[in-house]
C-alpha cells in the first residue's frame, strides 16, 4: 500500500495537483454485515463496492461479510479496528448490541455509518431506510384496496430482527386505523424464499378463505403460489423487488403494490463516511430515506413501476438501485459489483 | 502412556500453530498488540463455551445439537431479568440462568435416555424446542445487562504488584473463561463421575459391566452441557448488552473446534485445552483473513480448507504413530 501511496503521489505531483490529491485516494474502507446469500442484502455489498470505485477516493474496502449475530459483528467491527480502516460502514445486526464496538471504533478515529437499520451508539452517523413507515404505507393502501374489511395474510420477516420489530410497528399503525380487517394468518417467512412459498401453499391448501396479502418483502414467491394453485388473485404487497415489479405489470389480474426499499442505502453510507472524511460533517446524525408506495391500480403508479423495471436485475434485488443525492453510480456499475482494486 | 503423550502432543501442536498464527498476525499487522488480543479473547467466549459443551456430551459419547438455542434462551433469560430486577438482583439472577441451563440440558439428556431415539433425533428436535422458548421469553433481541458485570470481561486483568505494561496481554475474559471451565471441569475430570463419562462414550457395554449407571451418567453429561452453555449465553448478553432470541452459529463451530482439538466423535476420548485452543486458532483466522481483506464469499473457504487439512494431517499422524 505504501507503494501504491507513493505511485499516486508522485502521479498527483505530476499534474500538479500537490498533495491533497494523493492524501485522498488512500482511504480504506471496512464494511460489515450479517446476512449472506439475500438478494437484498448482496444489492447493498454492490452499491458499497460500486459508490466506493466511483468516488475515486477509496483504496480499498476490507468486507466482513458473513451470517452471525450481535456478538460476531462486535468480533468483525474489532477486527476491523485493528486492520486500521478509515471508516466502517455497518449494517447492524441490533441497535444496541454492537454499541460497545462502534464506541472503540470512533475512540480511535474511526468513523462509522450505520445503514438500513439504526444503532442507538450517539457516536455514530446513521442512514437508513424508514421501516415502520415501509410498513404502515404498505398495509394502509391493502386495507383501502381491500375495501376496509376483510381477513388479511401478515407475512412477516425473520423474528427477532429489529427490521421486522419497526416494521410490525407499522403494520399495527394501519390496522388500528381500519378495525374491520382481521389478521387471518400471521407468519415469519425468516425472509427466506422457499419457507414463504411453502406456508402460503399451506395456507391455500387449508382453505381458510383471505382477502389480501402482505408480506415484509418476499413477494414474487407468492404470486407464483397463487397463480400456480389458481385460485382468485387478491391484492398483494410486496418491496420494489424487480421479480415483483415485474409481475405487477404481467400478471394478468393481480392489483398488488411495491413499497421500496432501497438496499443502495448501503452506497448512501459509503458516500456519507467518504463526506465526514473530506471534512463535511451532516447536520443530522441520522438521515432517514423515507419510501415510496407504487401500485400498479393507479397510472401515476404503474408508470413508476414501468420506469424502474429493469430485466437486467436479478429478481430479488430491489429496482431502485440508487438514491438520488447520495449514490452517483450507475447502473452498470451496480449490476458489476466491482469495488477498488477488483 | 503414548495415549497421553499422542494427546497432549496434538495439544501442543495446536499451541504451536496458535503462537504461529499470533506471529503471522504481528507481521501483517504490525500495529497488533495487547487489545488486538483482548479482542480476540473476547471474541472467542461465547464459542469457547458452547465447544465446552458440546465437547462434554461428546466425549459422553453424545451429541448435543441444541448447544447454540440453550445459549439463547439463557442469553434472553438473564438480559430479561437483569434489566427487570434491577443491579441488586444481579448473582442471583446469574445463578438462576446457569441452574436454568443445568436443567435445559438435563431435560435433553433424560430424553435421550427414556425415549432411546439416537442424540441427533432427540437434540435436533430440542434445537427447535429451545429456539421457540427463547422467542417465547423475548421477541425481539432486548433486555439489559448489568453494566459491572459487563466490565468483567473488559480490558485487561491487574494482578496486584505487577505494572500495567506486564499484564496487558492478559484480558480478563481470559482469566473468567479458565476460571469457569476449570471450576467445572477440574473437580468433575477426579471425580467418579467423571471417569463414567469417559467411560460410556469410549464402550457403554464395557461401562456397563464394571457398574457404571448409564442413564444417570449421560442425564449428568447433558445436565453439564447445559451449564456450559448458560455460560456461554451469559457471554454474550454480557459482550452484547442485550439478549438475543436468534441463536448465533455456535452450533457448527462448536462441531468443528470439538474436532479440531482432538476430541474423538465417537466419544471417550479428548479434552477441555484442546477444543479451546482450536477455537482460539479459528479466531485467529478469522482475523487474519479479514486483516488481508480477503474476499469474504472465499472466506468461509478457507476456513473449512484449513479445518479439514489440520484433521487429515491428525489422522495422518495417529496413523504413524500406530504403526510405529
Amino acid at each position: 500500500m505504501t507503494h501504491r501511496h507513493r505511485a499516486v503521489a508522485l502521479a498527483a505531483l505530476l499534474v500538479g495537483m500537490g498533495g491533497m490529491a494523493a492524501a485522498q485516494d488512500t482511504y480504506t474502507i471496512g464494511i460489515s454485515n450479517t446476512v449472506q446469500g439475500n438478494g437484498w442484502r448482496e444489492q447493498m455489498i454492490c452499491a458499497m463496492k460500486a459508490q466506493a470505485l466511483d468516488s475515486g477516493k477509496v483504496a480499498s474496502l476490507n468486507i466482513a461479510h458473513r451470517n452471525t449475530d450481535a456478538a460476531g459483528q462486535l468480533e468483525d467491527i474489532r477486527n476491523l479496528i485493528q486492520a486500521g480502516v478509515d471508516a466502517i460502514v455497518v449494517n447492524p445486526a441490533n441497535p444496541e448490541g454492537i454499541n460497545d464496538a462502534i464506541k472503540e471504533a470512533t475512540a480511535a478515529g474511526i468513523v462509522v455509518v450505520a445503514v438500513d437499520q439504526a444503532v442507538t451508539e450517539p457516536s455514530a452517523y446513521v442512514i437508513s431506510n424508514n421501516q415502520e413507515e415501509y410498513a404502515y404505507l404498505g398495509a394502509k393502501w391493502l386495507f383501502e384496496q381491500m375495501g376496509g374489511s376483510g381477513d388479511v395474510v401478515y407475512m412477516r420477516g425473520a423474528a427477532g430482527a429489529s427490521a421486522d420489530d419497526d416494521r410490525d410497528r407499522g403494520f399495527k399503525r394501519a390496522l388500528e386505523e381500519y378495525p374491520e380487517i382481521n389478521v387471518a394468518q400471521e407468519v415469519f417467512t425468516g425472509w427466506q424464499q422457499d419457507q414463504a412459498k411453502q406456508q402460503i401453499l399451506d395456507f391455500i391448501a387449508s382453505g381458510i378463505p383471505f382477502d389480501g396479502i402482505w408480506t415484509s418483502g418476499i413477494d414474487n414467491v407468492i404470486v407464483d403460489a397463487l397463480v400456480e394453485s389458481e385460485v382468485p388473485l387478491v391484492p398483494v404487497v410486496g418491496a420494489d423487488n424487480a421479480g415483483f415489479v415485474g409481475q405487477l405489470l404481467d400478471v394478468e389480474g393481480l392489483q398488488g403494490a411495491a413499497v421500496t426499499n432501497p438496499g443502495s442505502v448501503g452506497g448512501a453510507g459509503v458516500a456519507l463516511a467518504l463526506q465526514i472524511l473530506d471534512g463535511q460533517v451532516p447536520a443530522e446524525q441520522t438521515v432517514l430515506v423515507t419510501p415510496e408506495l407504487w401500485d400498479n391500480a393507479s397510472e401515476d403508479g404503474r408508470a413508476k413501476l414501468e420506469g424502474a423495471q429493469n430485466p437486467d436485475l436479478d429478481p430479488e434485488w430491489p429496482v431502485s438501485v440508487s438514491i438520488p443525492g447520495w449514490t452517483t453510480y450507475d447502473m452498470a456499475e451496480i449490476i458489476a459489483c466491482k469495488g477498488p482494486g477488483e | 502412556m503414548t495415549r497421553t503423550l499422542r494427546r497432549s502432543g496434538w495439544v501442543l501442536g495446536l499451541a504451536a500453530l496458535l503462537a504461529a498464527l499470533l506471529l503471522l498476525t504481528k507481521l501483517i499487522q504490525p500495529g497488533f498488540g495487547a487489545s488486538g488480543i483482548e479482542s480476540l479473547v473476547r471474541a472467542a467466549l461465547p464459542f469457547a463455551f458452547a465447544t465446552a459443551a458440546l465437547a462434554v456430551v461428546v466425549i459422553a459419547g453424545g451429541i448435543d445439537l441444541s448447544v447454540a438455542s440453550m445459549m439463547a434462551v439463557a442469553s434472553v433469560t438473564a438480559a430479561v431479568l437483569m434489566e427487570s430486577a434491577g443491579e441488586a438482583a444481579t448473582v442471583p439472577v446469574v445463578l438462576l440462568v446457569l441452574l436454568v441451563g443445568i436443567a435445559m440440558g438435563a431435560i435433553n439428556g433424560a430424553l435421550v435416555v427414556w425415549t432411546r431415539l439416537p442424540d441427533i433425533v432427540v437434540t435436533l428436535a430440542m434445537l427447535f424446542v429451545w429456539e421457540g422458548v427463547a422467542l417465547l421469553i423475548l421477541q425481539a433481541p432486548g433486555g439489559a445487562a448489568t453494566p459491572w458485570l459487563r466490565q468483567l470481561i473488559v480490558g485487561p486483568f491487574p494482578i496486584p504488584g505487577l505494572p500495567e505494561g506486564a499484564t496487558a496481554f492478559l484480558p480478563k475474559s481470559l482469566v473468567v473463561l479458565v476460571f469457569c471451565l476449570a471450576l467445572v471441569w477440574l473437580p468433575l475430570r477426579r471425580s467418579r463421575l467423571g471417569l463414567s463419562i469417559y467411560a460410556i462414550g469410549s464402550d457403554p457395554t464395557a461401562a456397563f459391566r464394571s457398574g457404571v449407571a448409564i442413564g444417570p451418567t449421560r442425564i449428568a453429561a447433558y445436565g453439564i452441557a447445559g451449564l456450559l452453555a448458560a455460560l456461554g449465553g451469559l457471554s454474550l448478553t454480557l459482550s452484547t448488552g442485550i439478549g438475543e432470541p436468534i441463536p448465533g452459529p455456535y452450533l457448527l463451530a462448536a462441531v468443528a473446534a470439538v474436532v479440531l482439538g482432538g476430541v474423538a466423535l465417537t466419544g471417550g476420548r479428548g479434552g477441555l485445552l484442546g477444543p479451546i485452543l482450536a477455537v482460539l486458532i479459528l479466531r485467529v483466522v478469522r482475523l487474519i483473513l479479514t486483516l488481508l481483506s480477503v474476499d469474504p464469499n472465499v472466506t468461509t473457504i478457507i476456513e473449512g480448507t484449513i479445518m479439514a487439512v489440520v484433521v487429515m494431517l491428525g489422522g495422518l499422524l495417529a496413523m504413524r504413530e500406530r504403526r510405529a
